[in-house]
């Protein structure tokens, strides 16, 4: 009965993810595709809870639905307050197609239609079908469970997850926290940041309400960050929750940016690829090897490390929201 | 068995109105009366849900984390209906909202 009722739960589920996806991918709006995609991020969450991935569902969560969706957002609105922007500037000329004109447009009115069906159809064919045949020759693998639990001794922490993140596969999340890096780096390069396009909210109920949540948020990001030793958590969701927490600091007060001065800033965003970094070389030249760790130090250098890394994901995670250096940074 | 009838019924209440509200999220004409139907409907709806489970919980640390999801959930659900009217009021409706 209770297994009829979970496969009827899964059914549903999947038939919304598929649903919203369509939907999202369909949408000639662009602000419903993205309150859309944040609804199918949400839904993926439980998927992942449904197949018992909890670290994953947080992720997916905070990160993809969340972060993601609040970037998408700031975008979106960027995009129409340049576009409105621009063509106020020069309100006598001819529209150009190719400029502001047409950024606005697309913005606003719905593409025209094309004949894309018939493509995309054979198209989906082709790469379902190539998916079914690589899942049809799967062997019967138990995959690399056993292996982990065989050496979860030497790793130093009591999480397979976290053991396989920040130890037996360091090299993996190395290189995901020099992505993060990186995204920001190209955001930097493109300019200092221009005000955000948001207005501050009127009234009293938004700065109370972050009074109460700001906290609320700091304890549940550190407790995620300790909890990933020995259960679903860790430096990345706990990130993710600190990151938001400063994105509605900043989203609170627009006009005048909380920036932190340069140089701490700096630190604080390559702190974790850093860390990182340098205990990984230290690790080549005493024993275990690149980013490897002897293992009666592995727990409190992968603390280190998470601490680090959770830092520079939150910091790196509002700067990307903001989009662009800090105003009077020249160098 | 006097408490899984409970949670039985507090769980189909809270989902009467989970529904009731997504009905008004759907139907009502403007953004205020969705918000209210839609902010009002659900943080009942969730309490509600909440109490079925708070009736399950293995202890005390279980049931203060329940309730911690609810005042979370009411304190931005508030928030966020207040800024979504406050939008409305001094910008007008979005045209898709039409």
């Amino acid at each position: 009965m209770s297994n009829l009722l979970l496969v009827i739960f899964d059914l549903v589920l999947l038939a919304g993810l598929l649903g919203v996806a369509w939907r999202c991918l369909a949408s000639t709006d662009l602000f419903r595709a993205v309150v859309l995609f944040i609804t199918f991020g949400l839904l993926l969450a439980l998927a992942w809870v449904r197949l018992e991935a909890p670290d994953i569902a947080l992720a997916e969560a905070a990160i993809g639905a969340g972060i993601t969706g609040a970037l998408l957002l700031v975008t979106l609105e960027r995009l129409r307050s340049i576009a409105v922007e621009r063509r106020r500037g020069r309100p006598d000329q001819p529209p150009d197609p190719a400029g502001a004109d047409a950024l606005l447009h697309a913005l606003h009115d719905p593409p025209p239609p094309r004949r894309t069906f018939v493509p995309a159809l054979s198209f989906a064919l082709v790469v379902g079908g190539l998916m079914v045949t690589a899942l049809w020759h799967q062997p019967d693998a138990v995959g690399l469970e056993p292996v982990v639990d065989e050496h979860m001794g030497v790793s130093g922490v009591d999480h397979p997850i976290t053991a396989v993140l920040l130890n037996f596969r360091a090299y993996d999340t190395f290189l995901e926290l020099a992505i993060v890096l990186i995204a920001l780096l190209g955001a930097w390069s493109l300019g200092r940041y221009d005000r955000l396009p948001a207005r501050p909210a009127p009234g009293p109920i938004l700065p109370g309400t972050l009074r109460l949540l700001v906290p609320v948020a700091i304890v549940t990001g550190v407790y995620i960050l300790w909890a990933g030793s020995h259960a679903p958590g860790g430096a990345f969701q706990a990130g993710a929750i600190l990151g938001a927490a400063g994105i509605l600091l900043v989203l609170a007060r627009p006009r005048d940016l909380p920036m932190a001065p340069s140089t701490p800033l700096r630190l604080g965003l390559t702190a974790g690829v850093g860390l990182f970094l340098a205990i990984g070389i230290v690790g080549l030249f005493i024993g275990p090897g690149l980013l490897g760790y002897p293992p009666e130090w592995a727990y409190p250098l992968i603390i280190v490390i998470e601490i680090a890394a959770t830092l520079s994901i939150a910091l790196t995670l509002v700067a990307l929201f903001i989009a662009g250096r800090p105003a009077g940074d020249d160098h | 068995m006097i408490a899984n009838t409970l949670t039985v019924i507090l769980i189909l209440a809270g989902l009467v109105f989970f529904a009731a509200g997504t009905a008004g999220l759907l139907r009502f004409p403007d953004v205020y009366s969705r918000l209210h139907a839609l902010t009002k409907a659900d943080n009942v709806g969730l309490g509600l849900v909440i109490l079925g489970l708070m009736l399950q919980a293995a202890g005390p640390a279980d049931i203060l984390k329940l309730l911690l999801i609810w005042v979370l959930v009411l304190a931005a659900g508030t928030t966020a209906a207040h800024m979504v009217a406050q939008r409305t009021w001094t910008h007008g409706e979005f045209e898709s909202d039409r």
